[in-house]
This record gives structure tokens, C-alpha cells and sequence, in this order.
């Protein structure tokens, strides 16, 4: 319930503040913010699993974020960023899928 | 902790929206297309750059100048301009095309076009008696025995005079499926005389505005 109030505030916060992305970091952030998505989904179906710990979320959340970025920044740096990018986000969004239906076998039985 | 990464997840997912959806076009060019863009946009810098230059000269010599340099200007723009009009007379270097043969309208547009292209500064047709110049607003039409031009029937043989470069002029007619091509494989000839004195003669009376 907390963390959920916190994504709120999150979104609350930025709307209000309207935060400006520094440049260097807008190839990034997108491709964070979907790994960060893929561990927050993770972690959600942990919980129904039962099997959830912080420490774990933590970490994981924490190092998919800085690998999905620090693939992308290799992709830069090698010349295939935008390739790179979006092999990123369709594993990330596949692994997303996969939860959500773990997820929704859990809520709905189905 | 899970909290305060919630919030930083909300904060950077608003970000990242807000962000995307300011400069998404140019966001998601290709580098190709980018540069292609800046190109574009350095050409367009240095014709407007070249033009402001040109106008900035102009308005020294209207504004230092006396009153006979402006009216030198003013009467030289009014001879080009009545040059593209068609409202001025003018005599000079170009080509005289005789036309024989069949000959129908729509051969004759993309003639006229193709001179166009080639840089022609003023066009007339002529038949033996009659000549038409050739402005924005001519019109061409098939006629029994020849063709009309914005209202006047001319008679095959026609003879269209244009002053241009010659250089550039002539090889425009003679590519393949140009106008000596066309005119060539209706059984029909064309002569081409390139001439320092080319006289366009006819003229198009200025409409009353």
C-alpha cells in the first residue's frame, strides 16, 4: 500500500515540478523507467507468490535499471544505440508480459 | 526504501513522459534524416542570407544615392518585369526554331516547358502573318490547320523565337523525346538558328487593375 502511494507521489511530484531531462541522460531514462516497470511487475507477482523480499527487490530493481542503461550506453557507444534500445525494450516488455500473466493467473484464475 | 524508489519511478516516468512528448519528431529521426535537415536548413540560411544582402545593397543605393539611382533602379526592375510579362519588346541573343510538319498543342507545351527550363527569358510564336507572345497565362489548343495560341490560330509553318543562352537552349530541344525528336517522328522538321538578334516583338497588353 505505501510503495503505492509513493509511485503517486512520484507522478504527482513530476507533474507538478515539470523536471526538464538533461540530455545526456534522454536516451536512458525511457529504457530505465521500462526496466524499473519490469521489476516493479516482478516484484508484484512475488508478492501473490509469496515469495517476496525487499532486499531483493531492491537489488534487482536497482541493477535492471543500471543494466538496461548501461546496455544502451554500450549501443551508443558502438553505434547501434537505437537497435540497442529497442532489443531492450522488447525483452523488458516481454518479461513485463510474462508477469502480468502470472499475475493475472493469480487475481483471476484465469 | 521500496518507497523511495516507488516515488523516484513515478517522478523519472513522468519525466520521461513529459520529455518524450515535447521534441518527439526530431527525437526519433534517424542521424541520416538529421543531417539532411541541418542541411536543408544551411541552405535555406545561406539563399536568405544572400537575398538579404542583396536587398540591404539596394536600399544603400535608394538611400545614399540620389534620385536618378533609384529611378535607374525603379525603370531596370520595371524592364525585367516587363520582360517576364511579356508588356516590353526585346531584341537579343537566342535561338529562332522553324517549325514544319505536323505539329499539336500538347507538343508544343512541353516545348515551351522545356525551354522554360532551359532558362528562356522571353518566347514568341509566329506564324507568317501573326505572332504571340508567350507569357504565365498562355493557352494552347489544336486547330484544323495548325494551332492556337491564347486565342490566335496560327498556320504550320510557326517559327517560335526565344532569347536565352543558346548553349543550354539547343540541347534541350534536341534530347531524346524532345521537341526536334516528336516533331521528327511525325514526319514533320524542325531548323534551329542561333542568332544575336532574336526580335520578340509581340507583346501582351497589361491587363486594367
Amino acid at each position: 500500500m505505501i510503495p503505492a502511494i509513493g509511485l503517486l507521489v512520484g507522478i504527482v511530484l513530476g507533474l507538478l515540478l515539470q523536471p526538464t531531462v538533461p540530455v545526456w541522460l534522454q536516451p536512458y531514462l525511457p529504457i530505465a523507467v521500462v526496466a524499473a516497470l519490469d521489476a516493479v511487475f516482478g516484484a508484484f507477482r512475488s508478492v501473490l507468490d509469496g515469495l517476496f523480499n525487499d532486499r531483493i527487490f531492491v537489488i534487482s530493481f536497482l541493477s535492471n535499471v543500471l543494466v538496461a542503461a548501461l546496455i544502451v550506453f554500450l549501443g551508443d557507444q558502438l553505434g547501434v544505440g537505437s537497435q540497442m534500445s529497442t532489443g531492450v525494450v522488447v525483452v523488458l516488455t516481454m518479461r513485463i508480459f510474462a508477469n502480468v500473466a502470472a499475475i493475472r493467473r493469480h487475481l483471476l484464475k484465469a | 526504501m521500496i518507497t523511495v524508489l516507488f516515488i523516484v519511478l513515478g517522478f523519472t516516468l513522468t519525466a520521461a513522459i513529459s520529455g518524450s512528448a515535447n521534441d518527439s519528431i526530431l527525437a526519433n529521426a534517424r542521424q541520416s534524416d538529421l543531417v539532411s535537415l541541418l542541411d536543408d536548413l544551411a541552405q535555406r540560411e545561406a539563399r536568405l542570407e544572400a537575398e538579404n544582402t542583396r536587398l540591404e545593397n539596394a536600399r544603400e543605393t535608394l538611400l545614399g544615392g540620389d534620385e536618378y539611382s533609384a529611378l535607374n533602379e525603379a525603370k531596370r526592375r520595371a524592364d525585367a518585369l516587363g520582360v517576364l510579362a511579356g508588356s516590353e519588346t526585346i531584341v537579343g541573343s537566342g535561338i529562332q526554331i522553324a517549325i514544319t510538319g505536323n505539329l499539336t498543342a500538347s507538343t508544343l507545351i512541353d516545348a515551351i516547358q522545356e525551354l522554360r527550363d532551359a532558362g528562356a527569358t522571353a518566347i514568341q510564336i509566329s506564324d507568317r502573318g501573326l505572332a504571340v507572345r508567350i507569357v504565365a497565362n498562355s493557352w494552347f489548343a489544336d486547330s484544323p490547320s495548325g494551332v492556337t495560341v491564347s486565342g490566335t490560330a496560327l498556320q504550320i509553318p510557326i517559327v517560335i523565337s526565344v532569347i536565352g543562352d543558346s548553349s543550354v537552349l539547343v540541347p534541350a530541344l534536341e534530347i531524346p523525346g524532345g521537341l526536334v525528336d516528336t516533331v521528327g517522328s511525325g514526319g514533320g522538321a524542325v531548323k534551329i538558328t542561333e542568332s544575336e538578334n532574336v526580335d520578340i516583338s509581340a507583346i501582351v497588353p497589361l491587363p486594367n487593375s
